[in-house]
């Protein structure tokens, strides 16, 4: 079991970044008017860096395949 | 000597015979050479078994009541006429009921498993699990030569590309399958692969070739999984104990990666419409504090430095026309002074003496004033009050 590192699940990968956005944008729509503008100008470039890496991931990705052997498995 | 016939008599006799002596039939056989006619309706096919076949045919308004489709190699049980089709002089079975073959028995177990298990609570809602919106490792068990693996690779792929598919290869059908997807759905589960749900699909078959999605042990072995369980077994209209228990049913391959992953297109649209968003909060916030600035400029006590400014002002205005009055003055009397003192030079002064005749005399510039400072033969200036003269000493 231990032997499977390669299994580990990536931390970055879109859903995260997905998430966040998702988090910014009801964050901006709740809070624009008690932030301060320098809170929601924060917000709104991580907000943009956030499309933009989920843009990306969804552009390079490519489906993978690979098949799991029954035979080495219990 | 028999008389001769014509080919029509003898068929027309044969037929008499056939349609007379086998009325209805009941026959278990095999399906092969299954053609639907679109047009008609009607479906053409041949029923067989290990040794011989007989031609078949089911008229389009007596199959609408099917609730599957045939396919070959599917078991059946028919009940029809024998009939003979003189024009051809050929004989088929007119199929008025079709069935899935065995179905008697394994209705009555799939009932009864069915029941067992709803009894126990395993369909209970409360027991599904929610499918992960954007997974990105999914386990599909199928056989990997079959269609149905093409079908959801093919629409995976145009859905949602961002994902790794992990196959393994199961048998599907017949002896040993069951415990073959036991295996795979224990294998899935296992933390190492880091799996976010598993698949369990094949294309549709006769109820014998389903007939593992209704064993106890895969339907107990879908229920502990860990992992979200979808099933995508047969056609539409086939349900299995595994559908029920599993956490969610697709009705096909397809329908099962269209269930599973999102549209990518459709999250491409959400995030031009995130992106707008976001500008459009940026320039409503900023909005705001244009309209809260100009309020506050508008307000009393930021119009005072404008008020104090302009009272300024007017003090200023005063005070540079008192400096000017103060500096007319000055300079008047300057010139007030300027005046007098030159009266009094002009009175003081030598040029009344001289008017009196006495001269000043000048050497090298200097005035001269004893006989000490003077030789024979120096140049002098004299002085008059009304000119000069030059004048040497003698």
């Amino acid at each position: 079991m231990e032997k499977k590192k390669t299994a580990a699940k990536k931390t970055t990968g879109f859903q995260d970044s997905f998430k966040r956005l998702e988090e910014i944008l009801e964050k901006l729509e709740n809070e624009v008017e008690d932030s301060s503008l320098e809170e929601i100008i924060k917000y709104y470039q991580e907000g943009l860096k956030l499309l933009k890496e989920c843009r990306d991931k969804l552009s390079e990705a490519e489906l993978k395949i690979e098949k799991i052997s029954t035979e080495e498995n219990v | 000597m028999n008389s001769i016939l014509t080919v029509s008599d003898l068929n027309r006799q044969i037929k008499y015979i056939i349609e007379n002596n086998f009325q209805f039939v009941n026959i278990e056989g095999e399906i092969s050479n299954f053609k639907n006619h679109i047009a008609s309706g009607h479906y053409y096919f041949s029923l067989k078994d290990d040794k011989a076949q007989i031609n078949a045919i089911m008229w389009g308004s007596r199959n609408k009541e099917l609730t599957f489709i045939p396919e070959n190699g599917m078991k059946v049980l028919v009940k029809g006429k024998v009939t003979l089709y003189e024009t051809r002089g050929t004989y088929q079975i007119d199929v008025f009921e079709l069935k899935k073959s065995g179905s008697g028995d394994l209705q009555a177990a799939y009932e009864e498993l069915k029941n067992k298990l709803f009894a126990e609570g395993l369909f209970r809602e409360e027991h599904k699990k929610e499918l992960p919106i954007f997974p990105e490792r999914v386990c599909v068990i199928t056989s990997e030569s079959g269609a149905a693996w093409q079908d959801f690779v093919k629409v995976t792929k145009k859905r949602y590309p961002y994902v790794k598919l992990f196959l393994i290869n199961a048998l599907m059908q017949g002896s040993g399958s069951a415990e073959s997807i036991c295996k795979a759905v224990r294998i899935a589960n296992n933390p190492a692969y880091n799996l976010d749900e598993i698949v369990i699909t094949r294309g549709g078959g006769s109820m014998e070739d389903l007939w593992s999605f209704n064993d106890e042990n895969l339907a107990r072995e879908i229920f502990n999984s860990a992992l979200p369980v979808i099933t995508a077994v047969g056609h539409e209209v086939d349900f299995t104990i595994s559908d029920f228990v599993a956490d969610r049913r697709a009705a096909t391959p397809s329908n099962a990666a269209e269930i599973i992953f999102p549209d990518i297109n459709e999250i491409f649209r959400y995030l031009d419409d995130s992106a707008s968003e976001l500008e459009k909060t940026v320039k409503y916030k900023l909005r705001n504090i244009k309209i809260a600035l100009d309020n506050i400029s508008g307000n009393y006590y930021f119009k005072r430095p404008a008020d104090l400014l302009n009272e300024n002002k007017i003090k200023t205005d005063e005070l540079s026309k008192k400096l000017n009055t103060i500096i007319k003055e000055k300079l008047s009397n300057l010139r007030l002074f300027l005046h007098s003192s030159e009266r009094i030079i002009n009175t003081i002064g030598p040029d009344k003496t001289l008017k009196r005749g006495f001269a000043i005399i000048e050497k090298e510039d200097k005035i001269i004033s004893r006989k000490a400072g003077l030789r024979t033969g120096d140049k002098v200036q004299i002085r008059f009050f009304d000119g000069e003269t030059d004048s040497e000493i003698l």
